[in-house]
């Protein structure tokens, strides 16, 4: 496995592939210092002031750049945004002090109870009005800009009036936040509503899309479920390849976060993302 | 026209009652956030208490989770508190069957999630009380790290913790008796210890902020246990200060 030869104070995230950050593989991470460009690590598991967890990401934080991406916020979520959980995140940022934070355009509670998953929102005028409301109220609040992700899905709402692409864009021309995209996403809820995974990609602003996400589904029957649990297949690669030809080279994680496989897998997974960023490179050279 | 509010709220509605009407096409799909939250909450549970998981199974595990679930729903976007009131809720379920034990052993392990993000405060050394004249030393109250659980049963939870730290062990003879001990967090390292049932008491005390000889006495302790006593606590690093009772 190549190693990683530039090290020092981590910077902003480079335009080049990432590793999700999980406990099983912090000891390799530490010893073996692979070259992957950055790690991306889920807030919520940052949320103690003391503890293990705190002091392993704060190692891999002196060696490589940091994202930190969050799951639990609901930030469409009609209820509200939880005001303590987003103190918590505002206590990881600034223990962290991670170079890009983001959070997912979906819902998680109501009435009281959270069902700790990203559910699909509605593509209303409401929903992109109440969305983008909250997503500036938390960048206010954090001092961060966020990028919002895309969600797999698995229904869709009869209300919806705009295209999922449209409902995004709107969000972030309000909210002033960028976006995320996460094409095993795009490829998962295309598969499953029958939607136009190409035209998802064409519609969305270049200038607002700052990070990529590439991970593996599982199918059950006819329906991909987004498991984290799988190398990413090659139908998402050629979507990533023609991402990355319409938004150029971009940062990209590998996501896997289920059936966690040896570290070197993950790399070299990354260096598959890496090839095509060079080619997109080599491109507009 | 339906609401934001109304559709998440008939959703929400959905996940908890397959039967109930929600907007969304195809409804059938539903079922898979069904299975996604239940799933959640499942793996931090598990997460929380890995050696009731193991000595139930997966399957009694599942039914467990989701009968506590309807309980204690998830109460936060954070998972990491989901199993707060398990061993309260393992205590009544499974009152006066022979799984009664199980609580216990819940018990310990949410003693060690609670360790595990607890702070590692600076020990004091033993020579420390040299710096209080003989009259003040029956004054003195430790504060104990703040890690530190302290955890009895009338089953031997201590020995199934430990042979049970590797799937598939087999079982522990429940008759053998009792146990109490402790557990607490050390830099990058979690200790569930057994201790003798004198040294456990006297640390109970303690813990409650009983003055030394009132722990001393509530404990049973003779000279020589309570120079071990005395010898354990310090050199275990449990002691984070020394004060007289009403400074």
């Amino acid at each position: 496995m190549p190693r990683l030869e530039l090290r020092g104070a981590p910077g902003p995230i480079p335009a080049c592939a990432g590793i999700g950050f999980r406990a099983v593989h912090q000891h390799a991470l530490a010893t073996e210092r692979p070259a992957v460009g950055w790690i991306e690590a889920h807030t919520e598991n940052y949320f103690h002031e003391s503890g293990p967890a705190g002091r392993a990401l704060e190692r891999a934080r002196a060696n490589y750049p940091l994202s930190l991406h969050g799951v639990g916020l609901g930030l469409g979520s009609a209820d509200g945004v939880d005001r303590e959980h987003l103190a918590k995140v505002k206590g990881a940022i600034a223990r962290f002090e991670p170079a890009l934070v983001s959070e997912h355009a979906c819902w998680g509670h109501a009435g009281g109870e959270f069902f700790n998953d990203l559910l699909p929102l509605p593509y209303t005028d409401e929903a992109v009005e109440l969305l983008a409301r909250q997503v500036g109220e938390a960048q206010d609040f954090l001092g961060a800009r966020l990028l919002i992700e895309n969600v797999s899905a698995y229904v869709t709402f009869e209300h919806s009036c705009l295209q999922e692409w449209e409902f995004l864009t709107a969000v972030a021309a309000i909210s002033g936040c960028g976006l995320l995209l996460d094409v095993n996403n795009v490829y998962v809820s295309s598969q499953n509503l029958g939607l136009d995974a190409r035209g998802f990609i064409d519609g969305l602003p270049p200038d607002r899309v700052a990070e990529i996400h590439l991970a593996g589904h599982a199918r059950n029957g006819a329906v991909l479920i987004d498991d984290h649990g799988s190398q990413v297949c090659d139908a998402v690669w050629e979507l990533y390849r023609y991402a990355v030809n319409r938004f150029g080279a971009l940062p990209t994680l590998i996501e896997w976060d289920t059936n966690i496989p040896a570290l070197a897998t993950l790399v070299a997974e990354s260096r598959r993302a890496d090839l095509i960023l060079g080619e997109a490179r080599g491109l507009a050279a | 026209m339906v609401s934001l509010r109304e559709m998440q709220s008939a959703f929400a509605a959905a996940l908890r009652d397959p039967s109930a009407a929600c907007p969304v096409l195809p409804a059938g799909n539903l079922s898979i956030y069904r299975n996604n939250s239940a799933i959640s909450f499942r793996s931090a549970l598990e997460s929380s208490f890995p050696v009731v998981r193991r000595r139930v199974g997966d399957d009694y595990f599942r039914q467990l989770s989701a009968q506590y679930r309807a309980r204690f729903p998830s109460r936060s976007g954070d998972l990491h508190w989901i199993g707060r009131d398990f061993p309260a809720f393992l205590l009544e379920h499974l009152h006066g069957s022979e799984y009664a034990w199980l609580a216990d052993l819940a018990r310990l392990e949410w003693s060690r999630e609670k360790a595990s993000i607890a702070r590692v405060e600076p020990a004091v050394a033993a020579d420390v009380l040299g710096r209080f004249a003989p009259t003040q030393l029956e004054h003195l109250v430790f504060t104990l790290q703040p890690s530190l659980s302290l955890v009895a049963s009338d089953f031997p939870i201590f020995t199934i913790w430990a042979a049970n730290q590797v799937e598939n062990a087999p079982p522990v003879d429940q008759s053998l008796s009792g146990e109490c001990g402790m557990v607490r967090a050390r830099i990058d390292l979690l200790e569930v210890r057994p201790l003798e049932p004198r040294l456990f008491s006297y640390l109970s005390a303690l813990a409650a902020g009983a003055p030394l000889p009132d722990a001393i006495v509530s404990a049973g302790l003779d000279q020589a246990g309570l120079v071990s006593a005395l010898g354990f606590v310090f050199t275990e690093g449990l002691v984070c200060a020394v004060r007289e009772t009403g400074t």
